[in-house]
């Protein structure tokens, strides 16, 4: 009886084996998105008595929204009051020109470093870089200049796109939440920013900051229409989604409800303080499978 | 032996399933009968018109039961009208989930007819002795042969072939009864390839192979107790689905359960029989073989089930009474990955259902009092508790932002019903009351695509339970030569859960045309009418006949989908020494209350007339028995208000089969 039984045992375990395996739902995501945390150093580098050290996610500058800490501190050296930070892509055919940032930047006291972000709109190539020109001030101020490489980014969630409005002004848009967006509802952050055109020649040494300035705009609204572009998906669609409004932090929040891993599109439309279109295009709702999914000329895609 | 019959409602015992015949048979008589080491011979598995039946058909036969076809394979059972949701479906009173999102593989799916004994239905609140239910309760039970039997060794084998799908089955079942120790097993083939309509076409994607096989080891631990393990394994491969966008590749049952018995001589309990069990299914659809699919989908199921079942009888005098304890806990898990045309891109995954814990106790009671010789009453209760959990509760919220990710329910139940003999009449009425919670679909499925009306359906894990008041009664009429019955019931169903268009989302699964989520009507109202009558023309010529009528509306007067039309049955059987022969003419009317906002079209009334002949060769030991038949033998060409997508029923279809019992 005894044998019987063991027997039955074995049996069943080799009977409850399953065929196919389970999808691991928490490393199907992870082999897609690339994991970034905790502030790692990007740069190092010494500036007479100080040394400047830059961290940001992951340890690396990336085409996007990159937020930085910078720490500049020297032994014996006088307490560094204000820091700036302004980027400029040089090299290339084009004209030396910046990308949007925190020129000044905002010093965290309980951490001991400075704050800011840069929105790079292109990576670094053999042919052109980006300069990191920053200034501070301790006993007297100080200016330094380090090159600093811009990877590609690889996290197909902070997208970023560039655009000019009827007027000619430049906008970028750039995606900082979620990193790693879920099969649910996902807190959507973007920060929206307008080349400030100069009003005059350049006043200051090279580089003027005032040449160089973006701002963040405010009291913007965008329209959000998610959806799939895989023409097998036939522009499907999730219900549910919050359009991104301007929130305390200059940044704009909203809601995005992804229904399953993959391809999908963020479709926008701009619309200023006054409701007035300043970008993008309504798309089409209906159930077009087997089509690619149109895109609003206003859009991110995202992949996950 | 009558007043064990009474335990069990007359009412329902006698619901038109002729192997069912007193639900005698039910374990408290099978275990009476190990002590008085009696020998009953069991009514066999069969249908008037055939000998070799599958689980499917031999439902079939029964007046409270329709099916919803997809295909030739896999029925879902529809217990007095409603789907099988509402019901309890279970083998031996262990609760089994199906695998399958998309409903291919009921409970009734992994049995086989070689391994059961009978089939326990019972209408409405009876059922709830296995747990909460509002249509009814259907149990399977196995063959359990008893200690002791002065015939050791038994056994059958069936084989047969059917022309129409080149069925091809082979049955073999084999049992042993000692003094310590009885054992039952069986093992069985089908194979079956596409079938054709009555207009002699192919209905392409409806062949299916069938594996079952099942083992029952009881070891007698003392005078009074014994031991029991059962197993069931199921494997069903290459079962093509007409009715949907893809078939099965594989679905496998593993069925297990040990059991304890102890029976008592003395005192008011009678018996106490305590089983565990577990149980797991695997399945998995495949679309390859449907060329014209846009997209090529996995969609892989897992059902996991423990559980504990505990019963007590008790008796004194003119009183009896059956005390359970049910406990489960399943999982089941569902997923869906999406290839993109080029394969090169990534896929796309989303979970139908997101790893989905049920819990479940339930307490349930059923006493029955003799007022007198001619008339006993009935009156149970059940009380349960239902828990459900969504592991990745995200998936849910997308539709519904905030809803728990956890829900605990109260599940009661209570029936009562008063039975009376006043020779030549029977007459029974009784009432129930009785909620139960969503399914898993229901209340967490997620895109879930249905091919009947083409939606995809999402689950609302707010929905509320689902509460039944129902009023039965039945009236019979038996002399020597003839009798008749009637049989109705009235279910009044609040918060009816149906599927409502969503005007939010969009369609995940290419051939969809919307998105509808599970909502709760206000309430619904479903009638069932049961008659049936027979008469004995000469010694050796019986009649038979049957009709039955439904009508369901919800609370606004619309009509509730797959409500079976007027349908009748006629037959007549003629035995002739060795000979029998038998004929039947059945049919629905045309579906005159269909529900077009539920996908349903109006079906036409149809008609088929079967016949078969069997004979029994003269042998001593064994006893063979030979039949031929046909079915549709005008080859009608027909679908049913319940065949999935309109795919036609099987047009004419000779059979054959060879059974042997020794
Ligand atoms: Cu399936």
């Amino acid at each position: 009886m005894e044998k019987i039984i063991l027997f039955l045992t074995v049996l069943c375990c080799a009977l409850t084996s399953c065929t196919k395996e389970k999808t691991d739902y928490e490393a199907e995501i992870d082999t897609i998105v690339p994991e970034r945390s905790g502030f790692k150093e990007v740069t190092q580098f010494q500036s007479g008595a100080y040394t400047i050290r830059i961290d940001a996610l992951g340890g690396n500058l990336y085409k996007g929204y990159n937020k930085v800490h910078v720490k500049i501190s020297g032994q014996g050296q006088a307490p560094v009051s204000a820091a700036t930070l302004l980027p400029i892509r040089n090299g290339g055919t084009a004209q030396a020109h910046s990308c949007p940032h925190s020129y000044q930047l905002t010093y965290n006291a309980g951490q001991g470093y400075f704050e800011g972000y840069m929105v790079f709109t292109e990576a670094s190539d053999p042919l052109s870089q980006w300069d990191l020109h920053i200034g501070y001030t301790a006993d007297q101020p100080y200016r330094v200049v380090q090159q600093v490489p811009v990877q590609e980014q690889d996290n197909k969630n902070l997208g970023m796109t560039s655009f000019t409005d009827r007027d000619g002004a430049q906008y970028i848009l750039a995606l900082i939440a979620p990193q790693k967006p879920k099969v649910a509802e996902n807190e959507l952050v973007a920060g929206l920013y307008r080349f400030d055109t100069p009003t005059a020649g350049a006043t200051a040494p090279f580089p003027d900051p005032a040449q160089f300035s973006y701002s963040e705009v405010q009291g913007y609204t965008i329209l959000l229409d998610p959806r799939m572009p895989e023409p097998s998906m036939g522009n499907h669609s999730s219900p549910n989604n919050k359009d991104l409004l301007h929130g305390a932090d200059n940044l704009y929040h909203g809601v995005v409800n992804y229904t399953m891993t993959g391809n999908w599109t963020l479709n926008l439309i701009l619309h200023n303080q006054q409701g007035d279109l300043v970008r993008g295009t309504v798309v089409p709702d209906d159930f077009t499978p087997g089509v690619v999914g149109v895109k609003s000329e206003l859009h991110i895609d995202i992949l996950f | 032996m009558r007043r064990i019959a009474l335990v069990i409602p007359v009412l329902i015992a006698s619901y038109g399933l002729r192997a069912q015949d007193r639900t005698l048979q039910s374990d408290t008589t099978t275990v009476l009968q190990e002590v008085k080491v009696k020998a009953k011979a069991k009514k066999k598995i069969k249908t008037d018109l055939k000998l070799a039946v599958s689980v499917d058909e031999f439902l079939a036969s029964s007046q409270s039961i329709s099916f919803i076809k997809r295909g030739a394979y896999a029925w879902e059972p529809m217990l007095n009208n409603m789907s099988s949701e509402r019901s309890a479906v279970t083998i031996d009173g262990m609760h089994i989930f199906g695998a399958c999102t998309d409903k291919m593989d009921p409970v009734t799916s992994y049995v086989e007819t070689n391994n059961l004994s009978t089939v326990d239905i019972k209408s409405g609140q009876e059922g709830s002795l296995h747990g909460s239910t509002i249509a009814g309760s259907i149990d399977l039970q196995r063959e359990n042969t008893a200690f002791g039997l002065d015939k050791k060794v038994g056994g059958n084998y069936q084989t047969g072939f059917e022309f129409n799908n080149k069925q091809f089955f082979n049955l073999a079942a084999l049992s042993y009864s000692g003094q310590k120790f009885a054992a039952d097993g069986s093992i069985s083939f089908r194979q079956a390839e596409n079938y054709y309509d009555g207009n002699n076409k192919e209905v392409k994607h409806s062949q299916f192979n069938k594996f079952n096989s099942s083992v029952g080891l009881s070891f007698k631990t003392g005078e009074r107790s014994a031991l029991r393990v059962d197993a069931i394994y199921d494997k069903a491969k290459d079962v093509g689905f007409p009715a949907l966008p893809m078939d099965l590749w594989l679905s496998r049952a593993l069925i297990t359960s040990a059991s304890y018995k102890q029976l008592f001589e003395d005192g008011i309990i009678q018996l106490w029989d305590t089983k565990i069990y577990y149980n797991a299914i695997e399945h998995y659809m495949d679309d390859t073989t449907r060329p014209e699919n846009l997209v090529h989908m996995d969609m892989p199921g897992w059902s996991t089930t423990y559980g504990l079942l505990s019963k007590i009888a008790l008796q004194r005098d003119s009183y009896r009474s059956e005390i359970q304890l049910n406990a489960y806990d399943n999982l089941s898990i569902a997923e869906m990955r999406m290839y993109p045309q080029d394969r090169s891109n990534r896929t796309m995954f989303a979970y139908s259902w997101p790893w989905v814990t049920t819990r479940f106790a339930s307490l349930s009671n059923t006493n029955s009092w003799d007022l007198s010789d001619r008339s006993h009453v009935v009156l149970g209760g059940s009380l349960g508790v239902n828990y459900n959990y969504s592991k990745y509760a995200e998936f849910n919220w997308i539709f519904h932002p905030g809803a728990p990710q956890e829900k605990t329910r109260i599940l009661p139940g209570l029936h009562a019903s008063y039975h009376i003999d006043i020779a030549p009449f029977t007459l029974s009425a009784g009432a129930g009351y009785g909620h139960r919670a969503p399914s898993i679909s229901e209340a967490y499925g997620y895109y879930i695509y249905n091919s009947f009306d083409r939606y995809d359906y999402i689950g609302n894990p707010n929905l509320g339970n689902e509460v039944s008041y129902e009023t039965n009664a039945s009236v019979g009429y038996q002399t020597g030569r003839m009798g008749i019955q009637a049989k109705v019931n009235y279910f009044y169903i609040q918060d009816y859960i149906v599927g409502k268009i969503l005007n939010m989302g969009s369609p995940m699964n290419y051939q969809s045309v919307g998105v509808k989520g599970y909502t709760a009507l206000d309430h619904a109202n479903i009638f069932n009418l049961a008659l049936s009558a027979h008469y004995d023309i000469l010694t050796h010529l019986h009649w038979k006949g049957s009709l039955t009528y439904a009508r369901a509306t919800d609370g606004s007067g619309g009509n509730l989908p797959f409500i079976r039309p007027i349908s009748y049955q006629t037959g007549l059987q003629y035995m002739y020494k060795r000979l029998g022969i038998q004929t039947s003419l059945q049919g629905d009317a045309a579906q005159r209350d269909y529900s077009p906002e539920y996908g349903e079209d109006k079906t036409a009334a149809y008609q088929i007339w079967n016949a078969s002949a069997d004979y029994t060769l003269p042998a001593r030991k064994v006893n063979m028995t030979l039949q031929v038949g046909a079915e549709n033998i005008l080859n009608a060409y027909y679908s049913t208000y319940a065949d999935w997508g309109n795919i036609p029923r099987m047009g004419r279809n000779i059979f054959t089969s060879l059974k042997i019992n020794f």
